[in-house]
């Protein structure tokens, strides 16, 4: 439960947010320069300009029409920053231990170390680390704090489909052993899908939507160019199978055929995505195909977008996000409730890490 | 009586620098915190009163302290009511070089503070510090090579302070005379080596002290390098 009414005056608009979530995991979506970083420095505090009320399940973090407006050191905020902002003089150990109080301290920092995976990186500086890496130091500082709101500005650099230094395995983490509320902010409406309950969406500071994630997501794709549509997939990696090529994750009932990982790390908590260009889509059933994962499915809806078609199936007990051209979609008369088959090669299934 | 030594000169002069330096430090800190924190017309004039003393000729501060420090003036009254004397003393002596180093410790630590991502001082409050920690915690820390330059600068400022020391202190062999005013007495009283023994000295010194200050700054620390 969150609620956020606040304003705040920027150059070029007045960001204007007011929104009633009844879910604790939020995600905030919108084009670039659409007001969602200063969204999360006002509930940080880092915004003195800020006027409005912000509440988490029902506690005041501020409300300056009382006359309340804490500074920052007293909100119990974790903020990650989309460029991580470590502290450059600390070694990552002293980076995570920053925040946190003296008491109960060191099974607080195991813990974080733990999820977030750390440990390796502890005795280094800033300056070696990966983007990925320090964004998992950065959350692992906030979480040191036992904050009672996460709020976590994606880096812009993950839009870029190479996947590496993805915050989101760790997030769901987060989320299932601590369940810290959060704010995340990301282009990635597939990311949105797995981690989020409720969304809302920020167009030009203005508040252009608010309510579930997926009806949300339809509001992004109206506003967001840069939005990504992947595929997200997140179960239990089982070991691989007797020729070692492939591996299979277990997503609810169904299992989906891999690429096989070296190592022991392999198995386990893994989160696969998928791009929608990677979904192959056929009206009658395949056969004699190469793809590892053919499924039946049903199409939920159809959409176009100059070129572009975007189909949404239901199969695998998953809803897929495909991108087809218009002309394809429109020769296999694609409609909601048509039964269909997917395609999806093992090699299109590329880890989260 | 017979003039000082070389090396009781020199030790009067280090001994003095440091006393000015070592006073000035906190106050020059908090001084440079607080202007690479603000922004307006009076910072622009903070900083302005505090470069004076860097273009004004050295004799004219020297002047300006002593209508201070007169029995007479308000400082000096104040100071004689402790039963403090201070002009025509070692004290003078430190006020003077106090003074006019004061800009050249302020000054690179402003830069430095001034270089401190303010995103990383907001992230420390964030993570639970007050002001205070933050500056101590982050502020300090990455500041640290500008400050320990400021110092040095002031420092070797103080060690050669003339105009400002000789108005307020005098010449006085022993007491007051630094290596700047005693490298002036002996080549007016023609003994031009004894001078140059002391010019080596200073030029030795200064050069150490330089040297030192370019090479904490030049040398980036291979950790905080992105």
């Amino acid at each position: 439960m969150i609620e956020i009414d606040v304003g705040l005056p920027l150059s070029r608009f007045r960001l204007e947010v007011k929104a009633e979530l009844s879910a604790d995991t939020v995600a905030v979506l919108g084009p670039s320069g659409s007001g969602k970083t200063s969204l999360l420095e006002t509930i940080a505090g880092l915004r003195p300009k800020a006027a409005g009320r912000v509440t988490i399940r029902g506690e005041r973090v501020m409300d300056t029409g009382e006359g309340f407006r804490p500074p920052p050191e007293h909100r119990r905020i974790g903020y990650v920053p989309q460029d991580a902002c470590l502290f450059p003089h600390l070694d990552v150990r002293d980076n995570v231990r920053f925040g946190m109080a003296r008491k109960n301290g060191a099974p607080l920092f195991q813990e974080a170390v733990g999820i977030l995976e750390i440990a390796p990186l502890l005795g280094r500086f800033p300056a070696t680390l990966s983007g990925g890496e320090r964004q998992r130091v950065a959350l692992a500082r906030a979480i040191a704090t036992e904050p009672r709101l996460l709020l976590l500005d994606e880096p812009l650099a993950a839009v870029d489909p190479a996947l590496r230094g993805r915050i989101l395995p760790y997030l769901l983490r987060v989320r299932e052993t601590l369940g810290i509320p959060f704010l995340y902010v990301t282009h990635n409406a597939g990311e949105a899908r797995v981690v989020a309950q409720a969304a809302i969406v920020l167009r030009g500071g203005v508040l252009a939507f608010a309510g579930t994630t997926e009806a949300a997501i339809g509001a992004m794709s109206m506003v967001d160019p840069e939005a990504r549509f992947d595929n997200i997939l997140s179960g239990d990696l089982e070991s691989s199978d007797g020729s070692g090529q492939t591996a299979s994750l277990k997503v609810g009932a169904s299992r989906f055929s891999v690429p096989a990982e070296g190592g022991p790390s392999g198995a386990g908590r893994a989160v696969y995505s998928v791009d929608p260009e990677d979904v192959l889509v056929a009206t009658h059933p395949l056969a004699g195909v190469s793809a590892r994962n053919v499924r039946a499915g049903r199409v939920v809806s159809v959409e176009t977008a100059g070129a572009d078609a975007w189909i949404r199936i239901s199969a695998a007990g998953v809803e897929w996000t495909c991108r087809l051209t218009k002309s394809a979609a429109d020769e296999l008369a694609l409609a909601p409730g048509l039964d269909v088959w997917i395609a999806v090669k093992a090699q299109a299934f590329r880890r989260l890490r | 009586m017979e003039a000082p030594s070389d090396v009781s000169i020199l030790l009067l002069t280090l001994r003095v620098a440091a006393i000015a330096t070592l006073a000035i430090l906190p106050f020059g800190i908090l001084f440079a915190w607080r202007l690479s924190r603000r922004a307006g017309p009076g910072r622009t004039l903070a900083e302005t009163a505090l470069s004076l003393p860097l273009v004004l000729p050295p004799t004219a501060v020297g002047l300006l302290l002593l209508e201070a420090l007169r029995r007479s003036g308000p400082l000096g009254r104040l100071l004689d009511g402790m039963g403090i004397e201070v002009l025509f003393t070692w004290k003078a002596v430190v006020l003077a070089t106090a003074v006019m180093s004061f800009p050249l410790l302020v000054r690179p630590a402003r830069t430095a503070f001034e270089d401190v991502d303010p995103r990383l001082l907001a992230m420390g409050r964030s993570l639970g510090c007050g002001p205070f920690a933050v500056f101590r915690r982050v502020a300090l820390p990455l500041a640290w090579r500008g400050l320990l330059s400021g110092t040095l600068l002031a420092f070797s400022r103080a060690l050669g302070e003339f105009g400002a020391t000789i108005m307020i202190a005098g010449n006085i062999p022993g007491r007051t005379q630094t290596m700047a005013l005693a490298i002036f007495q002996r080549t007016h009283i023609g003994q031009d080596e004894a001078a140059l023994r002391l010019v080596g000295v200073t030029v030795a010194l200064s050069f150490a002290i330089v040297w030192t200050s370019e090479i904490v700054t030049r040398r980036r620390s291979r950790r905080t390098e992105a």
